[in-house]
């Protein structure tokens, strides 16, 4: 069994690579990157500041290398994504050096190429004995001009498996600090409904079984449908609609996860406060999942409850609860568990359309508006993020499934 | 041999020796189907509802059904009937300039409820003949009479009632949630028809053969599953602004995977009964096997599966356009007006949200019933207990 689940988790490694290469390779290869996103902009700010030239000629090609160097398009797509990695050496920092002319490469420490005798060495410009550290420097010739230029670099290793997710471009801040702002709105959310939902369905799914095919099973039914086939998020707009705007019953925050004043509240102000931002949202997470755990919840303990063994434990004389939550529940509770990896996926990897539909700032909406402006970093992040959880998610099924049944012995 | 039969000799009007109806199993299906009355008749509105749907430009329309005008007779609603199938090209046809029709002044597209009365005035024997429902779907402001936000049930200076009113554009809500019906059932149900087309030969492969294939499949679906798909597919469209066609292909692309998952692990389990091991003890050439004999016994999840899939591609298609990624404006679609309705949450103009949302829920909770009902006309299971 721990054989099993060890070679599950050693498996998720080469489907984690998979998928973040497919996703890295499809993203990194549709036009209007970032890249080409900055050079516009320039040549935008160069027509605005009046200079003249127009067009091609107003971007020196020096800036569009720089550019290039800057966003990691000199290099090809394999090497790119292996940097990424963190598995191959990246160029952390690289500056432009002029030879016999001192360069400050922060923090005080400056760099200067001298001739000595017949080859070129680096050296620190205020004190030549002092070690340069894991600098390197290399000669770079321009194709069309054959101008003749150098350059000093540092490399490491860095990339998500170290931890490094990069900066991003839009926000100049490192994408592991946006997340961290983000996170907790969209795990609190996650969490709740979560809870609610195997909460609500499991009760609702046995007294569904229980009254089978009377008026309460029916009524019940429709309202289960419903939240089955409609997205969380048109019922969260509808809810909006009706509970939240003028026109109708304006019982609840129109959205957004907090007060402007919070911070100025009293502590019994915020938790209501919160409770109050958080009654809708968590009504259109939930929707989503409890529909199907209902049914199958109810389908499964109606099947337990034509079997022998719960004929007997009747016949014996034990009392109904007794049989329902402690003989049958044991065998119904089998396929909503095997379910938990799928419902876990869909919360944490949080959801955009719910939290773009309440104006909630999670991580849903942080990496979709990082989609849309072509912010690579976080949208790769965030990618690292939903595979993973897709992935874990799975294995935490099968066993969760392991740990409620004991018949089920994975090989 | 020759003596055994797999199957009764089936007559329509065979009976046993009870005198019971023999039936084969399909009629036994469609006599359940049939008596699951909320199924059944949400079949029947559905059904009839999609077939109208197809001839809306005659029902709901800006151009008139027909205009006479000085002796001759045009129909200029009956061009757009052809538009339909390539959903999305609405509007695309060749209009007739108001000029033409007695509009003095109008070069552009004739604005027919003003001409019709124009006509009446006029009385010189010149007629038009309106659509049931006379306003477009794509028509904006820039059409006489076309306001932005009008309540719901309000009348234009003719005296014809918009029902749900206009949106922020002037388009009536009505037209757009009508084609809006039209456009998101003919998808959902294109994708869903391809991801199986192409989700049941593959999967079927998958589990009759086995070994290498199947291996490899498996670990490329692991990968492909685990990819974020709503989030890929925006990438896709943001770069090519996505046709009907194109968008139904990127569905596709990911929706036919669950598919050849069922059929695989059905394929697989039916491989190892007996009677797949006669038939291929007596030579039954493998095509035959997997046609005949293994792909009946293993279709009855992935058919109940089906009303499921389309309820599934319908929401995907409305969450896409909600967030603009979807199909290219000014297609109606049900999700874009849901987002006009959400940009202006605060004005209280509930309609724009309300109304195609509505029309979600209801041609949703049909399609849900349909497939319960499939399910227990499949599955038919009876449960008895003892409390």
């Amino acid at each position: 069994m721990v054989e099993y689940f060890i070679r599950r988790l050693l498996l998720t490694i080469p489907t984690f690579l998979g998928s973040t290469f497919v996703v890295f390779l499809i993203v990194q290869l549709a036009p209007g990157g970032p890249l080409e996103q900055q050079i516009q902009a320039l040549k935008r700010g160069g027509e605005t500041a009046g200079a003249g030239l127009v067009g091609e000629q107003a971007l020196p090609k020096d800036a569009i290398e720089e550019l290039k160097r800057f966003y990691g398009f000199d290099k090809p797509i394999w090497q790119r994504y292996l940097i990424w990695l963190g598995v191959w050496k990246r160029e952390a920092k690289s500056y432009r050096i002029k030879p016999g002319v001192p360069r400050l490469v922060g923090d005080n420490e400056r760099l200067i190429l001298v001739q000595e005798g017949e080859s070129v060495v680096l050296r620190n410009a205020d004190d030549p004995a002092r070690p340069i550290g894991d600098w390197k420097w290399r000669k770079e010739r321009d194709d069309e001009t054959g101008e003749v230029r150098y350059r000093v670099y540092r490399e490491a290793y860095s990339g998500i498996l170290t931890g490094d997710f990069g900066r991003s471009y839009r926000f100049r801040k490192p994408v592991i600090e946006l997340i961290a702002e983000r996170l907790p709105v969209s795990i609190q959310f996650g969490i709740i409904s979560f809870v609610l939902s195997y909460a609500i369905s499991i009760y609702l799914g046995v007294q569904k079984a229980l009254r089978h095919n009377t008026p309460f099973d029916f009524a019940t039914s429709s309202a289960v449908f419903m939240t089955y086939s409609i997205p969380g998020w048109a019922i969260g707009a509808v809810l909006l609609v009706l509970f939240a705007t003028d026109r109708f019953f304006p019982i609840f925050p129109l959205g957004g996860f907090e007060d402007p004043l919070y911070a100025d509240f009293s502590l019994l102000e915020k938790i209501w406060d919160r409770a109050w931002h958080f009654v809708l949202p968590t009504i259109a997470y939930t929707a989503g999942s409890f529909a199907l755990l209902t049914m199958l919840m109810k389908n499964s303990l109606i099947e337990t409850l034509s079997q022998d063994y719960i004929r007997t434990a009747f016949a014996k004389g034990i009392r109904e609860e007794r049989v329902i939550w402690l003989h049958a529940m044991r065998n119904s509770i089998i396929p909503i568990t095997a379910n938990i990896g799928y419902v876990i996926g869909i919360f944490f990897a949080g959801s955009y359309l719910i939290e773009r539909v309440f104006d909630i700032q999670g991580i849903g909406q942080l990496s979709f508006e990082a989609l849309v402006a072509r912010d690579y970093p976080i949208v790769f992040a965030f990618t690292v993020i939903s595979v993973v959880v897709t992935l874990i998610g799975s294995i935490l099924s099968d066993l969760a499934l392991a740990l409620v049944d004991p018949r089920i012995r994975f090989k | 041999m020759a003596e055994i039969h797999t199957r009764p000799p089936v007559q329509s009007n065979a009976r046993q020796s009870n005198g019971e109806e023999i039936l084969s199993i399909q009629q036994r299906r469609w006599r359940k189907f049939r008596s699951l009355k909320r199924g059944y008749y949400s079949l029947l509105v559905l059904l009839a509802a999609y077939i109208v749907s197809f001839f809306l430009p005659l029902l709901v329309n800006n151009r008139a059904l027909v205009v006479h005008y000085n002796g001759k007779t045009y129909f200029p609603a009956v061009r757009d009937l052809l538009d339909l199938p390539i959903v999305g090209q609405l509007g695309g046809t060749p209009f007739i300039a108001g000029e033409e029709l007695g509009q003095v002044g109008n070069k552009s597209e004739c604005n027919y409820r003003a001409l019709k009365r124009q006509y009446e005035e006029e009385g010189k024997g010149n007629y038009v003949i309106m659509p049931l429902y006379p306003f477009g779907p794509i028509e904006d402001i820039s059409v006489e009479g076309n306001e932005p936000f009008m309540p719901p049930l309000s009348q234009t200076e003719f005296g014809e009632v918009r029902l749900f009113g206009t949106d922020d554009r002037g388009r009536d809500v009505f037209a757009r949630m009508a084609y809006g019906f039209q456009i998101s059932f003919s998808f959902a149900l294109l994708v869903a028809t391809l991801s199986y087309l192409i989700g049941v030969p593959l999967g079927a492969l998958m589990g009759y053969f086995g070994r290498w294939f199947d291996l490899m499949m498996q670990r490329f679906m692991e990968i492909w599953g685990s990819l974020p798909f709503l989030f890929l597919i925006i990438i896709v469209v943001s770069i090519v602004r996505p046709s009907f066609f194109v968008l139904v292909l990127l569905l596709v692309i990911f929706s036919w995977l669950g598919i050849a998952q069922q059929m695989r692990a059905q394929f697989y389990r039916e491989k190892t009964r007996d009677y797949t091991a006669a038939a291929i003890s007596i030579g039954v050439p493998t095509w035959r096997i997997l046609l005949r004999h293994i792909l009946p016994n293993s279709l009855v999840p992935i058919i109940t599966f089906f009303p499921f899939a389309v309820v599934g591609d319908i929401g995907a298609l409305v969450s896409l356009d909600f967030l603009g990624f979807g199909l290219a404006p000014p297609t109606p679609s049900w999700g874009e007006m849901v987002s006009i309705g959400m940009d202006n949450l605060t004005n209280g103009y509930w309609w724009l949200v309300l109304v195609p949302l509505g029309a979600l829920f209801v041609t949703l909770m049909l399609v849900v019933f349909i497939g319960e009902a499939v399910r227990e006309a499949f599955d038919p299971k009876t449960f008895s207990r003892l409390r």
